[in-house]
């Protein structure tokens, strides 16, 4: 990585820029069938309504929940990965940052379709915009649903500004190697970008304060997207460790989705100089921090819902580890806990097979963890006569299907038309170094 | 990997004085006696409070501050410079808390509220054999690993100056002679720093849940332990600074602590106080949004009910405000005298928010705040104590020390 | 005939560059713009350029979204004041998290009207005296000199080491 020259690496990435083979086209259009696929079957609970889904009293929340939870949480890691990492100046996040931003960028797009979907009728969400009106309606602000809104909407909004701050002197780069229609549209996104001493004087420190706001902004969106389950009063749900505890599993299954996305893109793009076994081992060794902290949470739960001695809290406990559900622990802890911890071997934390199937593992696991906490919590709560069970329905699997098509589909976009490494920020490494 | 390391030269005028050590004494004998007095007086429970409070407060300053090291050590972090060797300074106290957690032991009948009430089958946890055996056990391994990865750090460190007392001789009989012998102490190193970061994360959560949390029987919040254990690195990170900036004020540029290593532990002070402020508001939120009155009662009683409710307004300004408004400003991070006098005062805020923890389990239906000269002798005793740890640990192992003249990275 | 005509010297290394910007006005040119396709400290600290002020952009973005923030809460829960749930209408520690939201929002938006004005983006016109290997490997000094000593500008560049471009 420190010998490489900037030539070099204008050239590995502005390669990736040139015509795709018929082979990204095929991909491309699978992944759009899967959009297509999705949005048919919003459009068919559009008409025909919300109960198309499999949630149902008790269990009100249901796939849509957890997939919502499960794309902030990789986005979370996107932020970590870009902005965390740049303000402790840990130069191997480099190679990685702007697809980990991407990545934040596009998972929260899909992760702010979910509200809509799970609405039924997706048109009442006017009424959660504080807009005046005749009726003199209003929000109601003390309700953890409008935290989201404003805290998604406000992460959409900074993400996307931050990505598109990062990427304009990369854009400029594109702009100055191409010609015809491509140098056209790049001379347009990148506002005339000249590498001028001003620019870049108050970029580094804008850049500097993006990441300095970045940085809350993650833990506060994620503990409020914990707080739609903390604030209420379901056992299972209503317990102050909520907000950090998702906030390290949205980090952990984050950096689980970057080590998939990294590895077939580096494979495919011929980046191994760039993104070199360092930097995802150096990602490794965050899992093995954020698997701990997962793990101990798991621990604390547990012993504190011995310790309250509430009757109620322990049963939901108790049903979670033996009840019908309890598959989702087992693989929760299996593949959150147990198997990112083989990353203490350097062996299999420099393995790229291993690396890869783990880092499968832990997007499964929490997955699921995301399943035993939503479901569980509302399935087996206060009044036994109202414990029930829950499916989701062919809709919701095909929405979900939907919702990873939509990631990959922007993400295949996003790789062959926008530079996906950092240039600027590889030639400021190599600068460094040298 | 570098292998061949130089020994590090402690700088000249380096070991702390005479005075220091005779400062501590003065200041540990008066706590002492506070304390004694406070024992034998018509109050026996005010003092048993002040020493749990301050036997909390410091140990956590010691834990927290050889966290600093493990951590950056772990990460490889290499912004830290002779930082790091400071803050393994701070293991000095570890001998002190141990003691001071067996004495705890003779005051049991004041210190825990739960002897006297019906427990409804938690005894099994809250029993003193059990509660003493785990916690100490949990301190042997927090402090034995601490204590094996500065012992690897300092025979990294070690020169031929390494002849010396008894522990130094204990230590120099097994210095590295060759490059595999360094590296398997580099390795051992890495072993133990992250052996005390994992203790620390779990030793200290049940330290938060059995001292702290368990004196309210009734109530609990599962994140206490982790506020525990965040607290403590806030604390230690704060008195880390102190430290720093003490040398630095008494060595001058020679101490080789730049102004960059001050701008870059005062973020990350800063970072830790929000944290701080963070774990706090989320169990507060949780807690006053679910309004159920097993929970809100700890809270109602510590937040809104009088004479609790203005100290812990205090605490709030200390510890949050004060702190999150100075730190804005880049250029006092640098300031060292600024930075002692801030730290001082969020220690102090500390203090007081174990005062507020504790204070209403401890005081049932108190009409003012049991705060008086008593409290405020012990808390200086247990600086004196720490001044001696500290003056004691730094002239038996001067490595600990920044080098003299060694530029800053 | 313009009074003045602007070059612009290449350089492949930034310490190069900012070496001929402090000796530029020795030799009785002016200095125009330096381009580099990396911020280089060398070549700001050459400038001996104050910080930038987009802090006080962020600033003023921040505590205008933390007032905005409380405001929409209370205001909203205010006009429809039932009570819910029973909590206050206007209840601080939820609202709290509005207003923390609010202000990182307004604190980037702040933050990017800082960067554009500051930097003066975006600058299309500017791309008229720009050569695009500045956004490779090159680091560019841009300078003017009188009509008739373009030669002489030249010179200066190439014996330090550059390239040379001219624009009209």
């Amino acid at each position: 990585m420190t010998d490489l020259t900037y030539a070099q690496i204008d050239e590995t990435v502005l390669n990736t820029l040139e015509r795709p083979r018929p082979r990204y086209w095929v991909f491309v259009a699978l992944m759009l069938c899967g959009v297509l696929l999705g949005a048919g079957a919003w459009a068919y609970q559009i008409f025909v309504g919300i109960g198309v889904g499999g949630q149902d009293i008790p269990v009100a929340w249901g796939t849509y929940l957890i997939n919502f939870v499960f794309w902030v949480g990789i986005a979370h890691s996107g932020t970590l990965i870009s902005a965390i990492l740049h303000l402790f100046r840990a130069g191997w996040r480099n190679p990685i940052a702007r697809a980990a931003e991407t990545m934040t960028v596009f998972a929260v797009c899909c992760a702010g379709l979910f509200p809509f979907i799970h609405l039924g009728r997706a048109w009442q969400v006017y009424f959660m915009l504080p807009l005046p009106n005749q009726r003199l309606l209003w929000p109601n602000f003390l309700s953890p649903l409008m935290f989201d809104v404003v805290a998604i909407s406000t992460y959409l909004t900074v993400s996307s500004l931050f990505w598109y701050t990062g990427l304009v002197p990369d854009l400029a780069v594109v702009r100055d190697r191409s010609t015809g229609l491509r140098h056209k549209i790049f001379r347009v996104l990148s506002l005339g970008w000249s590498g001028a001493h001003h620019q870049w004087l108050n970029y580094s420190r804008g850049y500097l304060f993006f990441a300095a706001l970045a940085t809350p902004l993650v833990i506060s969106v994620h503990s409020v997207v914990s707080w739609d389950f903390a604030l209420g009063v379901v056992p299972g749900w209503h317990t102050t460790i909520f907000a950090p505890y998702f906030v390290a599993g949205a980090i952990h299954s984050g950096l689980a989705m970057v080590l998939t996305l990294m590895i077939p893109l580096r494979r495919i793009f011929r980046y191994e100089a760039i993104i070199t076994l360092n930097v995802l081992e150096n990602v490794a060794k965050t899992m093995i921090l954020t698997g701990l902290i997962v793990g101990l949470a798991y621990g604390t739960e547990y012993f504190i819902a011995w310790y309250s001695h509430n009757a109620v809290e322990w049963e939901s406990f108790r049903w979670r580890a033996m009840g019908e559900y309890a598959y989702g622990l087992y693989f929760m802890i299996l593949c959150n806990v147990l198997i990112p911890s083989l990353f203490l071997l350097k062996a299999v934390r420099r393995s790229v097979p291993w690396l890869f199937a783990i880092s499968l593992a832990v997007n499964f696991g929490m997955w699921w963890e995301r399943f035993v906490i939503i479901v569980g919590g509302v399935a087996h709560d206060f009044a036994p006569h109202a414990w029930g069970l829950y499916a989701p329905s062919l809709v919701e699997y095909c929405i979900m299907v939907g919702s990873f098509s939509l990631f990959f589909f922007l993400f295949l976009l996003f790789c062959k038309h926008m530079p996906s490494v950092s240039m600027t920020e590889m030639k400021e490494t190599a600068h460094h170094a040298g | 990997m570098n292998t061949t390391m130089p020994p590090v030269q402690p700088g000249r005028n380096a070991a702390p004085q005479r005075s220091l050590f005779t400062l501590g004494a003065v200041l540990a004998a008066a706590g002492l006696a506070a304390f004694l007095a406070g024992l034998l007086g018509p109050h026996p429970q005010r003092a048993w409070q002040a020493f749990l409070i301050n036997f909390l407060l410091w140990s956590a300053m010691a834990q927290g501050a050889v966290l600093f090291s493990a951590v950056t050590h772990t990460v490889k972090a290499r912004w830290t410079g002779p930082l790091s060797g400071l803050a393994g300074a701070f293991a000095g106290f570890f001998p002190v808390s141990l003691a001071c957690f067996l004495i705890l032991l003779i005051g049991k009948n004041h210190l825990f509220p739960w002897l006297h009430e019906d427990l409804h089958g938690k005894e099994i946890w809250l029993n003193i054999p059990f509660l003493f055996t785990r916690d100490g056990i949990g301190f042997l391994i927090l402090y034995g690993t601490g204590w094996a990865y500065l012992s690897q750090d300092l025979k990294l460190k070690f020169g031929t100056s390494a002849a010396g007392g008894g522990l130094r001789r204990m230590l120099a009989g097994r210095i590295p002679q060759s490059d595999t012998d360094i590296q398997r102490v580099q390795r051992r190193k890495n072993l133990w720093g992250g052996l005390y970061c994992f203790a620390f994360a779990l030793v200290l959560s049940l330290i938060g849940f059995d001292l702290v949390m368990s004196m309210d029987p009734h109530w609990v919040s599962t994140l206490f332990g982790a506020y525990h254990f965040v607290k403590a690195f806030y604390v230690g990170l704060g008195a880390l600074i102190i430290l720093a900036a003490i040398v630095h004020l008494r060595r001058g540029r020679s101490a080789g602590i730049a102004a960059a290593h001050f701008h870059d532990v005062g973020k990350l002070f800063f970072a830790f106080c929000l944290l701080w402020a963070d774990f706090f508001y989320v169990q507060l939120t949780v807690i006053w949004y679910g309004n159920i009155p097993e929970e809100t009662s700890y809270v109602i009683l510590r937040t809104v009910t009088p004479p609790w409710d203005a100290l812990a307004w205090v605490v709030f300004i200390v510890c949050f405000i004060i702190p999150f408004v100075v730190l804005i400003n880049r250029r006092i991070k640098t300031m060292p005298g600024a930075m002692i006098a801030l730290c001082s005062i969020v220690i102090l805020g500390i203090w007081l928010e174990h005062l507020l923890l504790l204070g209403p389990a401890l005081n049932h239906a108190a009409a003012e705040l049991p705060l008086g000269v008593t409290d405020g002798l012990v808390f200086v005793g247990f600086l004196g104590l720490m001044v001696l740890a500290l003056a004691y640990t730094l002239k038996t192992f001067p490595e600990f020390l920044p080098p003299g003249g060694e530029a800053p990275r | 005939m313009p009074a003045e005509t602007c070059i612009m010297g290449l350089f492949k290394d930034d310490g190069k560059a900012a070496k001929v910007i402090l000796d530029l006005p020795a030799a009785g040119f002016s200095f125009r713009r330096a381009h580099s396709p990396i911020p280089s400290h060398r070549i700001l600290e050459a400038l001996k350029l104050r910080k930038g002020r987009v802090g006080w952009f962020t600033l003023t973005g921040g505590i205008i979204g933390f007032f905005a923030g409380f405001a929409l809460a209370i205001f909203t829960s205010v006009q429809w004041n039932l009570i819910v749930s029973g909590k206050p209408i206007v209840s601080l520690i939820p609202f709290f998290i509005v207003g923390f939201e609010f202000t990182i929002l307004f604190s980037v938006f702040g933050n990017v009207i800082g960067l554009l004005v500051c930097s003066r983006l975006p600058d299309y016109g500017g791309l008229a005296s720009y050569d695009p290997r500045c956004s490779g490997e090159h680091f560019g000094v841009l300078a003017a000199c009188e009509a008739g000593r373009e030669g002489e500008l030249m010179d200066f560049f190439q014996k330090k080491g550059g390239e040379v471009k001219v624009f009209a």
